[in-house]
């Protein structure tokens, strides 16, 4: 195995410090950082002023690519919920065979599903609408858990109120239960969008041009995998860390709103 | 042509990528479980430089996604002098990440246990080490087991990206056998229905756990 070779790189060097032979292994840990450091490889950060307008492009994809996605995949998200509480028993099932199935594998092969499916069922589809469709079939299962558990925060009795009140069942959807099933469900729904912004990474593997293929397109052509990495990886946090804003905010506006009992 | 004319020459493909993944899923969970438990410890220290860098690298891997890390150590290794085969830098950057969200269930479980059950162990003189060992974590295992096989399943689902490191796992298989044949649908639901099929053996296990662990004795908790 590869541990041997990982330790020796962690430590190698650690006993040739001049002058003293013999000493313990971690004892010249200083002279270890000093040699990486001083390495042929030394890391040089300038790069990225000639690769960044790559980068951002592809960062412009993935925020192009994470929106879609949400905004396909939280509507369809509520429509998987409302049909796992549906009436008719076999829709019921179907519902909840398909939400394992979707959640029991991995995305990488939904998009594979779709990248190679699509043309051989004779649609012919660029890769990023192929990617945003994977995406959202697959994430609509995993909203459709998340807004199960919102409309289980309200009671039932409210369908029933509003029925006794003469609202059409939308007019009652949209108007009584969705807004009271945000407190509950805005928490792990932001929590999930993050999982979409960090999932579209995968797209690289059905060629669409977002962040992490961008970044790879550039260090296969500058051999600064390091540097470029690490700046992709700065991009998403950052992108990340706005979601991350927004879930903190949300979740103070949801203790203050809990639905009526 | 049929069915079976058009899979049997990539089953052997197919099996050697059906037990890349099962080692993979193996190695990777096998190896984060010690490492989550150690940072979630560490999260929870009470001296804030073991704190520190353990939240740092939590909250890191849990914001970038796993392909970034899995490239990282993949292609920037070795521009840092350490060159690995694709396998176990597929391992080294899935554990990284693993680890971090892994930690992260650990944690939950270990919190749920009321404070004062450390108090009590300390007033009766055990040592940190001991009331760890003997007393929280018997009580936080079955608070645990339920996010951890969650985890479990989501990083064996996640194994499918050591595809993109250039490893021959289930889904590379499938991908290949599928791009020669023009068959997709087939490989790759066949594909898909052995990954369901891993995630259902793992929550049988979990079921066995759950009532395994459930007569174990524990102080009762206030709920």
């Amino acid at each position: 195995m590869g541990l041997p070779k990982i330790l020796l790189w962690i430590f190698g060097g650690c006993h040739r410090r001049p002058g003293r032979p013999g000493r313990p292994l971690m004892s010249g840990w200083r002279t270890a950082v000093r040699s990486r450091l001083r390495s042929p490889v030394a890391l040089d950060f300038s790069i990225l002023a000639v690769v960044w307008p790559a980068l951002l492009r592809g960062a412009l994809v993935t925020i192009e690519l994470t929106f879609l996605v949400l905004l396909f995949a939280t509507p369809a998200g509520v429509g998987v919920a409302l049909l796992a509480r549906a009436r008719v028993r076999g829709v019921r099932r179907a519902v909840m065979v398909a939400s394992w199935v979707m959640r029991g594998v991995p995305p990488l092969l939904v998009l594979f599903l779709m990248f190679f499916g699509l043309p051989v069922i004779g649609y012919r589809v660029s890769p990023l609408p192929s990617a945003v469709m994977a995406m959202t079939l697959y994430m609509a299962f995993y909203f459709g858990e998340v807004f199960r558990a919102g409309l289980d925060s309200v009671p039932d009795g409210q369908w029933r109120a509003a029925k006794a009140l003469g609202l059409s069942p939308a007019r009652t959807l949209f108007r009584i239960i969705l807004p009271q099933t945000i407190p509950a469900a805005l928490p792990p729904y932001i929590s999930h969008a993050t999982e979409v912004l960090k999932g579209t990474a995968l797209a690289a593997s059905v060629a669409v041009p977002e962040l992490t293929s961008a970044a790879k397109q550039v260090f296969v052509v500058t051999y600064r995998p390091f540097e470029i990495l690490i700046a992709a990886a700065a991009i998403y946090a950052l992108i990340d860390a706005v979601f991350i804003g927004v879930q903190a905010l949300g979740e103070r506006w949801a203790r203050r709103r809990r639905p009526a009992r | 042509m049929s069915l079976t004319e058009i899979v049997t020459p990539y089953l052997p493909g197919l099996l050697s990528g059906f037990l890349m993944t099962l080692w993979l899923s193996a190695a990777v969970i096998l190896v984060s479980t010690p490492l989550a438990l150690l940072l979630a410890l560490l999260r929870d220290s009470h001296n804030f430089w073991l704190r520190l860098p353990a939240t740092v690298y939590v909250t890191i891997f849990r914001m970038v996604p796993a392909l970034i890390v899995l490239f990282f150590a993949f292609y920037a290794l070795p521009q840092l002098g350490l060159r690995l085969k694709p396998v176990t830098a597929a391992i080294l950057g899935m554990v990284a990440v693993g680890a971090a969200y892994m930690s992260e269930d650990i944690r939950g479980g270990l919190q749920a246990i009321d404070r004062g059950q450390w108090k009590a162990a300390r007033a009766l003189g055990l040592s940190h080490a001991h009331t760890l060992r003997r007393i929280i974590l018997p009580q936080a295992l079955p608070l645990v087991v339920p996010p951890y096989m969650t985890r479990a399943i989501i990083m064996m689902k996640g194994t499918s990206l050591a595809s993109m490191v250039a490893v021959g796992d289930l889904t590379a298989e499938a991908v290949r056998a599928s791009s020669i044949t023009y068959q997709p649908f087939i490989f790759i639901i066949l594909a898909g229905a052995v990954y369901l099929a891993i995630s259902a053996a793992l929550v049988i296990f979990q079921h066995w756990a759950e009532a395994r662990l459930k007569p174990a004795p524990m102080a009762r908790r206030r709920v």
